[in-house]
């Protein structure tokens, strides 16, 4: 008989034949099945952990360290390069030229490219007039770095020269940067400042206007390969630098040039420690000129002496001495303490006041007002001091804008010394009246004087005229009611006018011109004493013309006149501004500029 | 069929055609603007250079030196350029002249 279900036999004899098998392998389990099946066991689970672990590197790549990932990359592929926006320009009130900027090359190189570093400095010192030891120690010292700065800001000649040398192409380079010139040189270096290698203004309008001058770098944004070469550049992401705005001074360069060229002399002639001028116009407050010794080249910023670099005429301060005299004597007036048609004793040259005995140079008996400013009596003034009392002379030098700052566009400003009043004492009732005790800045002075030549109004002095690329840009003229015209104009026109003409000032009288001044000496304190000093002065002269409608005032401060005799204020100071006033008012402005006044 | 299959075929070759000329028109016009950018930039300097020597060579200090012994003459106001071509003061001293306008340069 023949079976239907053959075939079922078969599988299912082959199915329990492999089973069969199996159980055989397993039933027959030598040591090398089982290392075999453990081995097999061991490669599935590394392979597990090897992919969770390579999951778990692909989570923290593109999940937990995503940004920083990113942005490393970023920073490799893409290139920012700044452009440096060009700092604006500094003209005088007639547009020439005080500062600006051109480009220069400045030259680079890299030096772990450098192949014989000894031969590259000799040839790169040669021509650019540097020491070739010095620079192959550089070059040593910095063998590992791919970017050294060998010299920024080359002349165009020693460009040329470093041109010449064709060194590879791939050891150096130049790199274009701006650099900032004075084409006047040295003229009012001390109001300009200068900017430092890094374009920072440093001193002056540069510093205090960097942030119009300098203005507003740009960016370039480009793609690069994993050498460094550019493959292209991201117009979209750019952005333009904006220039920086030039500003327009109120300094006239000419009158500029006669006043330096004045300290100059002075420096010549008396061997001062210092000394400092200032040409103001008293109707606006403009500032004509400003000038410092010992001054320095913004071209060649080096100096024999630290404090060449001050502005002496805003950031050195002194005892005013006789110069502070005409304000007194103004508020004296204003507030009616004396009368103009008064006259005042002087005790013949001898005055006790307290424990103190005050002199004046020479013996005066019965004086008038007028003539107390004329011969500079310093009894007079203790006796106008008395009558103000020390609340009336301290109200007096603070409205005269003494121990503030004036409010000019010069950083390094002091704002003089005026103690409080409660230090005040019955030493100072004689003192203050004199000059002494008070502080002032050279420019402080000119200031208060220029309150009493414009009829009483005190203004705050002005160095810039407008910026440019701002035309509808107005500029308020700041000012304080200080003593009524009438008074000004008396002290100004009767008082001040005879100290030129018959007066300690005389020797600063112009021929053919109404002038007006007060001289001033003022002894300094003797660092081993302690006290006065009887042969260490400040001299100084402020005057101003025409008397009846002044237009220029100058005052020359001659600090510590180290040779010649007699140091005085009329013999040191006088002579040298009254000749700038004579220059300055052929070039000052007839008329004053049109400006709002702004009434505080 | 294939004339519709050709036409379109057609169509998209002209228009790939014309974004090729035109991606080449705007390659050249940006790089003549760079060129001319990079040519003001240079005469721009170059003025910066000689406006930076113009100054210095009139320089109130330089001249002046040279007027007061009378080494160096004075311009007649005559001789003076059009008040639009000279904005910067250089040799003439005087406040106003004939002809000038003072102003900004």
């Amino acid at each position: 008989m023949v079976s239907h279900d053959g075939p079922s036999e078969s599988v299912v004899v082959s199915a329990a034949s492999s089973a069969g098998e199996i159980e055989w392998l397993l039933m027959e389990c030598t040591p090398l099945n089982k290392r075999l099946v453990w081995r097999m066991r061991s490669l599935i689970a590394g392979l597990i952990v090897m992919w969770l672990i390579l999951a778990g590197r692909l989570v923290d790549l593109q999940w937990l360290r995503q940004a920083n990932y990113a942005r490393s990359a970023r920073q490799q592929r893409l290139y920012v390069e700044n452009i440096r926006a060009r700092p604006g320009e500094i003209m005088d009130r007639d547009g020439r030229l005080l500062a600006m900027t051109v480009s220069a090359r400045s030259l680079f190189i890299n030096p772990s490219r450098l192949k014989t570093p000894w031969q590259t400095a000799q040839k790169l010192a040669t021509a650019l007039g540097e020491n070739a030891d010095q620079l192959f120690a550089r070059f040593h010292a910095h063998a590992d770095k791919q970017f050294l700065w060998v010299k920024r800001r080359l002349t165009d000649a020693q460009a040329r020269r470093v041109r010449g040398l064709e060194l590879p192409g791939d050891v150096w380079g130049f790199r274009d940067e701006y650099l900032r010139q004075y084409p006047q040189g040295t003229l009012a270096a001390h109001v300009l400042g200068l900017r430092d290698i890094d374009g920072n203004g440093r001193g002056g309008v540069e510093q205090s206007l960097d942030r119009f001058i300098r203005g507003v770098d740009g960016k370039r944004v480009m793609d690069r390969d994993a050498r460094g070469h550019v493959l292209q550049v991201r117009d979209e992401v750019d952005a333009m630098p904006a220039d920086g705005r030039s500003v327009r001074l109120t300094l006239d360069s000419v009158i500029q040039v006669f006043v330096e060229r004045e300290l100059d002399d002075v420096m010549q002639t008396w061997k001062p420690r210092s000394c400092a001028a200032i040409v103001l116009d008293p109707r606006s407050g403009e500032v004509l000129a400003m000038a410092s010794r010992p001054g320095f080249d913004p071209n060649r910023p080096h100096v024999e002496c630290d404090h060449a670099w001050n502005n002496t005429a805003v950031s050195a301060v002194y005892e005013p001495g006789s110069t502070l005299k005409p304000c007194i004597v103004a508020w004296a007036l204003q507030q009616d303490r004396i009368q103009v048609s008064e006259s005042l004793h002087c005790e013949n040259g001898k005055y006790r006041m307290g424990r103190r005995l005050l002199h004046d140079h020479h013996s005066y008996g019965r004086l008038s007002i007028e003539d107390i400013l004329v011969k500079s009596s310093n009894i007079g003034m203790a006796k106008i001091g008395e009558r103000l009392g020390n609340e009336g002379l301290y109200r007096s030098v603070t409205r005269f804008g003494f121990g503030q700052r004036t409010g000019i566009r010069l950083h390094e400003e002091l704002r003089g010394m005026v103690r409080p009043l409660k230090q005040w004492d019955v030493y100072s009732t004689g003192s203050v009246p004199m000059g002494q005790e008070i502080a002032v800045t050279p420019l402080q002075l000119i200031v208060a004087h220029a309150a009493l030549a414009n009829g009483g109004t005190l203004i705050r002095p002005r160095l810039v005229m407008n910026s440019q690329n701002s035309p509808g840009q107005t500029v308020d003229r700041v000012s304080t009611f200080c003593v009524k015209p009438a008074v000004a104009n008396w002290v100004v026109r009767q008082a001040m006018h005879g100290v030129v003409q018959r007066g300690t000032g005389r020797k600063a009288q112009i021929a053919g011109v109404t002038m007006f001044g007060k001289t001033g000496t003022a002894q300094k304190i003797d660092p081993a004493t302690g006290r006065y000093s009887s042969n260490r002065h400040v001299c100084s002269f402020v005057c101003g013309a025409p008397a009846d409608a002044p237009r220029v005032m100058v005052l020359l401060v001659v600090d510590e006149p180290s040779v010649g005799a007699p140091h005085f204020g009329g013999t040191v100071a006088a002579p040298g501004a009254s000749r700038i006033l004579e220059n300055a008012l052929a070039r000052a402005p007839r008329s004053s500029s049109s400006l709002q006044t702004a009434k505080k | 069929m294939y004339f519709r299959f050709g036409s379109a075929l057609l169509l998209v070759l002209a228009i790939s055609l014309a974004g090729i000329v035109l991606e080449k028109r705007n390659l050249e016009l940006r790089r003549r603007l760079t060129r001319q950018h990079y040519q003001t930039a240079v005469l721009l300097e170059k003025h910066a250079k000689l406006r930076l020597k113009t100054q210095r060579l009139g320089a109130p200090q330089r001249v002046l030196k040279a007027l007061r012994p009378g080494q160096l003459d004075q311009r007649p106001a005559g001789d003076l350029p059009p008040a639009s071509m000279r904005s910067i003061p250089l040799l003439p001293w005087q406040r106003q002249l004939p002809g000038t306008v003072r102003g900004q340069p």
